[in-house]
């Protein structure tokens, strides 16, 4: 009973913080947009001639792009809500949460929790705004897609939860954003397809994590997939629930310097 | 009354530096208790380890009879904490932030609700009661997080210097909410702070800690008795019985009588509080007429110069504290 109420309420903080930072919500709503529109329609003007489509599994660029762009959207709203609590850590609350009563595994997953149910509200946004832009994206294929995402998210903003708890300090933040950013989104086959990336390559994107919600996700939404769903959904699974056992320990076990 | 933390020989060592160096001290139930000491002496450390957040190096604390490592859960349901560091949602209103704190503690409901809005009228913040944070000035801000502390009914209540950064005004301000926390919630207090006139005007009792020892503990009373004497000086009309000139008093109280010019005399003794009755007394028997009566005690400052040879303002303004001072006052703004 106890440990619902720490999982409730940093849900509900998360979700009232999210609505109340009005700048995050249209930045993080903005930026697919700005990918979908300057390059997705740009890069789809090149690839407009005969057999274009055989490229990118039968389907045009921008239906191939668009579960990219959703993952990509997850990644990066997950990842930045995990690390945020960063300054949390900084700062007091962090402590607050530390000296309290409540289960603190509870607080961590709520907290998580609460972010993903954040991104993937944004998530539905983009996807409202994709739909009739992309030519043939899949209606049915949105309640999957969306349960990958949800999964997915809870398992980078884990990662970030991570992350954060490891650093000291806020001086290697930049920095470590795009060391592990750019290239996580790059190899994930977000933006091209993993089938024609160099063979090395194509062994780091299997080593990314980003990698199989947005190859599940476009099995569901575009109908084109590198790898079996199946193996997709499995391996989200399995990430998500190791990301959320190590942070939940990690944070279980912290205490202040 | 009982003691409500007990501390038993503490250690707590970071690496090769010794954060605290063995200290004991008692504070007793329903008593205010000031922990004096420049930055960087041990008092964040203290407080954290007290509130379960650190574990000791060695030694023993227990917290409403609870020792903080082995029965650290049992301590956290007891005790309420404001932290150094503001820790409040800016973009979350006054009702949401203690919302949100009264949930994590296990409370709910119409009982939550009730005991919030009893806390922001304690706090005189019950007008501000949906506004956001962001918009509150530091004292709001820090009245703000005293009540949210006090949602949990805790028994004990840390204060990690109250009102670090704050004008002299302000500050005065939060004082008076603290003596009421005692007074009207009838909470423990202990309370860290570097200012003298904190500790003064608030303490019933301080522990003097430095480079992590205690090196005096006791009232503010006693600890200022440690130095010396204090001094009384009288101003005599004429009496009826005593002519033109003014011989001194003589009593066991009393350590040394001079008179400074005529109708002026200096009395020396133990404690001025409790020797000007008795002075004011003997006059009367003697049938003089007090004109005026001024006395001159030391300072908790002469106090801390003469058991650490420095001013503990001299041991301020350390880099890493400057910073966070500002970034506490830029969110404060």
């Amino acid at each position: 009973m106890e440990a619902l109420s720490g999982f409730y309420v940093m849900t509900y903080r998360q979700l009232k913080k999210f609505s109340r930072a009005r700048s995050r919500v249209i930045g993080t709503i903005v930026n697919p947009i700005i990918w979908v529109l300057f390059f997705g329609l740009g890069w789809s003007g090149v690839f407009n001639f005969p057999m274009a489509k055989q490229l990118f599994g039968g389907v045009d660029y921008l239906t191939f792009l668009a579960p990219g762009v959703l993952g990509m959207t997850l990644f990066l709203s997950g990842f930045i809500s995990g690390i945020s609590i960063i300054w949390d850590k900084q700062f007091g609350f962090f402590k607050e949460v530390l000296v309290a009563p409540t289960s603190r595994v509870a607080s961590i997953i709520g907290r998580i929790f609460g972010d993903s149910l954040t991104t993937l509200i944004q998530l539905l946004i983009i996807f409202a705004l994709l739909y009739p832009l992309a030519g043939s994206l899949s209606l049915m294929g949105l309640i999957p897609s969306l349960l990958i995402a949800f999964l997915s998210s809870m398992m980078f903003s884990g990662l970030g939860v991570i992350i954060a708890l490891k650093m000291r300090s806020l001086e290697g933040f930049q920095l470590l954003i795009n060391l592990v950013m750019m290239p996580t989104l790059f190899l994930s086959g977000a933006l091209y397809p993993i089938t024609t990336m160099p063979y090395w390559m194509k062994l780091l994107a299997y080593a990314d994590p980003l990698t199989y919600p947005v190859d599940g996700m476009r099995y569901f939404l575009a109908g084109t997939s590198a790898l079996q769903p199946t193996i997709d959904v499995v391996l989200v699974t399995a990430f998500t629930a190791l990301s959320l056992g190590i942070s939940s320990v990690l944070f279980r076990n912290t205490t202040v310097e | 009354m009982s003691d409500s933390i007990v501390v038993e020989d503490l250690v707590k060592k970071y690496g090769d530096l010794t954060a605290v160096a063995g200290i004991s001290f008692t504070v007793k139930e329903g008593e205010i208790f000031g922990f004096l000491g420049p930055n960087g002496a041990g008092k964040t450390t203290t407080i954290h380890v007290l509130t379960t957040l650190l574990k000791p190096t060695s030694g023993d604390a227990y917290v409403n009879g609870y020792h903080v490592v082995r029965e650290a859960q049992k301590v956290r349901e007891s005790i309420g904490v404001v932290f150094q560091d503001p820790s409040l949602d800016d973009d979350l209103t006054a009702y949401e932030n203690m919302y949100i704190h009264g949930r994590v503690y296990g409370i709910r409901g119409e009982k939550l609700r009730i005991r919030i809005d009893e806390l922001l009228e304690f706090v005189d913040l019950q007008e501000f009661r949906n506004v956001r944070v962001k918009k509150f000035s530091g004292g709001m801000r820090r009245r703000l997080e005293i009540a949210r502390a006090l949602v949990h009914e805790p028994k004990i209540i840390f204060l990690d210097e109250p009102t670090i950064g704050l004008d002299p005004q302000t500050r005065y301000h939060i004082w008076e909410y603290i003596k009421k926390l005692r007074s009207e919630e009838g909470v423990t207090v202990f309370m860290t702070t570097h200012y003298m006139e904190e500790a003064e005007f608030l303490a019933d009792r301080v522990a003097i800690i430095d480079h992590g020892k205690i090196v005096a503990q006791g009232t503010v009373e006693e600890l200022k008795s440690m130095i010396g004497d204090e001094v009384i000086y009288l101003k005599l009309g004429r009496g009826p019985s005593n002519g033109g000139s003014v011989p001194c008093l003589e009593a066991s109280f009393i350590k040394e009588c001079r008179q400074l010019r005529p109708g002026e005399i200096a009395l020396k003794v133990g404690n001025a509080g409790e020797a000007i009755p008795r002075v004011i007394e003997l006059a009367k028997e003697k049938g003089w007429l007090i004109k005026e009566v001024r006395y001159k005690r030391p300072t908790l400052n002469d106090v801390f110069i003469y058991l650490t040879g420095k001013d503990i303002r001299e041991s301020e303004g350390e880099a890493g504290e400057k910073i966070r001072h500002i970034i506490r006052s830029r969110l404060a703004r």
